[in-house]
């Protein structure tokens, strides 16, 4: 079997306080196998975004931060590489895409100038020149028109759909193992979240690259995703295929989840119930493409 | 481009008509105190008729606003008027005391910006650190104290006990230096004396560092807090998620959006050098326009105190403007305000 592109086994994540501890993740055990493309679903506060950012390496050096178990990717143990490892394997190897991508932009320099920086990541002395021209292919990749027009912009100056294109462009730039999408496009409207996201999917598709997709939004999820993690206060409570988990939820709160997509039935918009079984143990189907354990 | 202009034209047109305002205020200030200028002028021994003369000629015996007529019409011509104290046209007093304090002004602004924005940028770089702390503690004191407080303490520690520097004067004597510009650190170079310009630079070094020292507290101060808060955007985690180093990350990508708002503030701070230059060279006998000033207040001497006044005003107001033509520049929102889709 490969060794998956991201293997996270037994993680726990509490935050230190003056006075208290706060734990955040619980034992949270996930694979991303090569070339897939994975969601990892839950509500705010789930503790899904912070996920993302410990296999980044972002959050570890933070004071009060305390973590243990393993995070591997592609075959290395990322606890035991070094600060400078850390950092070089970002930007090239394991990219980022963010929420809202119209302040994640620098709002000082071109998106030309980020851009090309962006690149030097995989090819330090790399021109202007041809970054101009790497960067004008990329933004004809997501559609974007007049590319001289944009390069030449500041992320102020274009919508935030065109800021959306131009970051997925730019985390994939540089031909990543690994993306980890956090709820793109949530400060978009539904119709350019839903275009964006089929780029994403197509452009992964094209490079290979393996997506961890974090996201509330089932709807979405059910589109983009091979396999689905359901997370609930720190906890994966459920896992498996898309189809399986979405046909035959066997957690409550995934259960809970499932039923709250509001449907145009005149019925409201239904509530998550307040109380889930918590002591209700994780689901893991085992239906899934890859396998599971 | 034609956004900078107007912008350039806007700016001009305000500064007018402070100084317009300035002006009168002054004008009418210096009438209003107690005191005969001419009494004061000529001693207590001179006759009514001399005294009469002068008044004349002062134009003391006109009503305010013709009097302001005149002041404006002469100084259409660049004509401030005689000084009573000095016996010369006030602006060759100008000219010759002027640059001095602008010399002073613009070595200490130099090392506000040179020293405050590099140490404010250390300090929210490693935030909650000893560096950090230190900094802190360092800028605080600095904005504790008022400059001329700063200025005897450091002539105290720095130039007499421990006598590192000179106590007063712009230059030893044994250098001759033709003014050109009027700033030694330029006019010894254009002389090709290197060795005056190194005693030029030693006799600024204390009294620009003791005017420069709230500055630059005030400026590093600032440009922590403000890059503190730039530490968490969005696009400063996007940059590290991109694996840029930090310290490459706090020299671009959150230094540059932080010092705008800094810059603001750094520029208010170099024009109000302008008044605080007043006493620190009172301190280190700095032969600038602060003696002038104070000697021709006193003398109630009024084409030279609103000569004087004049002068500050309009150069607070030059400094305001490239503080301001500098912002434009550097913020592209301001810099491409026209070519928004």
């Amino acid at each position: 079997m490969n060794t998956p592109t991201l293997a996270i086994d037994n993680l726990n994540l509490s935050f230190k306080g003056l006075l208290s501890r706060t734990q955040v993740l619980h034992s949270v055990s996930l694979n991303v196998e090569k070339g897939e493309r994975v969601a990892l679903v839950g509500e705010s506060g789930s503790g899904k975004s912070v996920l993302a950012r410990l296999v980044l390496g972002l959050l570890q050096d933070q004071r009060g931060v305390e973590v243990s178990g393993r995070i591997g990717f592609a075959g290395t143990e990322l606890d035991q590489l070094s600060r400078a490892a850390r950092r070089a394997l970002r930007g090239r190897d394991m990219s980022m895409i963010f929420q809202d991508p119209t302040s994640s932009l620098n709002p000082m320099f071109t998106i030309g100038n980020q851009f090309h920086e962006v690149l030097q990541r995989r090819t330090p002395d790399l021109g202007t020149g041809q970054a101009q021209d790497t960067a004008r292919s990329w933004l004809d990749r997501v559609s974007i028109p007049d590319t001289d027009r944009v390069l030449a912009s500041y992320p102020f100056q274009l919508s935030g759909g065109m800021n959306q294109r131009v970051m997925i462009a730019m985390a994939l730039a540089n031909n990543p193992t690994l993306l980890l999408a956090d709820e793109p496009g949530t400060a978009l409207d539904v119709t350019v979240q839903a275009q964006t996201l089929e780029l994403m999917r197509a452009l992964a598709e094209d490079v290979g690259t393996a997506v961890l997709f974090i996201s509330h939004n089932l709807g979405v999820v059910r589109e983009f995703a091979d396999r689905v993690y359901v997370i609930h206060r720190g906890r994966i409570v459920e896992s498996g295929s898309t189809t399986a988990v979405f046909d035959n939820p066997g957690h409550p709160y995934t259960q809970a989840l499932l039923a709250a997509i509001p449907r145009i039935t005149g019925d409201g918009i239904p509530d998550l119930p307040e109380q889930i079984d918590l002591s209700h143990p994780a689901v893991h189907h085992n239906t899934g493409p890859a396998g599971h354990d | 481009m034609i956004a900078l202009t107007r912008l350039i034209a806007k700016r001009l047109a305000t500064a007018s008509l402070v100084l317009i305002g300035v002006s009168m205020l002054i004008f009418a200030i210096a009438r209003v105190i107690p005191g005969d200028p001419a009494r004061i002028a000529l001693g207590p021994n001179a006759t009514d008729e001399q005294l009469a003369k002068l008044r004349a000629e002062l134009r003391l015996d006109d009503s305010l606003p013709a009097q302001y007529a005149h002041f404006v019409s002469e100084l259409l011509q660049g004509d401030l008027g005689i000084s009573l104290y000095t016996n010369r046209p006030v602006t060759t007093d100008i000219a010759q005391f002027l640059p001095a304090t602008l010399e002073l002004v613009l070595v200490a602004g130099t090392m506000m910006v040179l020293i405050g924005l590099p140490l404010g940028m250390l300090s929210a770089r490693y935030e909650g650190k000893w560096v950090d702390n230190l900094i802190r503690i360092v800028s605080l004191l600095g904005v504790s104290a008022p400059s001329f407080v700063w200025a005897v303490i450091l002539m105290l520690l720095f130039a007499f006990y421990l006598p590192f520097f000179p106590i007063a004067g712009r230059i030893s004597e044994q250098y001759a230096i033709d003014p050109v510009t009027g700033f030694l650190l330029i006019d010894t170079l254009l002389a090709g004396k290197p060795w005056a310009w190194l005693d030029a630079a030693w006799h600024i070094a204390l009294p620009a560092f003791a005017l420069a020292l709230s500055g630059i507290g005030q400026a590093a101060r600032l440009t922590r807090a403000n890059m503190v808060e730039t530490y968490n955007t969005p696009y400063i985690e996007m940059a590290r998620s991109y694996g840029f180093s930090e310290s490459r990350i706090a020299r671009r990508y959150a230094f540059k959006p932080s010092l705008i708002p800094s810059l603001t503030i750094i520029g208010l701070d170099f024009a109000a050098m302008l008044g605080n230059a007043f006493l620190v060279e009172a301190v280190f006998a700095w032969p600038g326009l602060s003696r002038y000033g104070v000697a021709v207040i006193l003398r109630k001497d009024l084409n030279a105190i609103l000569g004087t006044v004049l002068v500050i005003s309009a150069t607070f107001l030059i400094i305001n403007i490239i503080v301001d033509l500098l912002i434009a520049w550097l913020n592209p929102r301001i810099r491409h305000a026209e070519q928004k889709p």
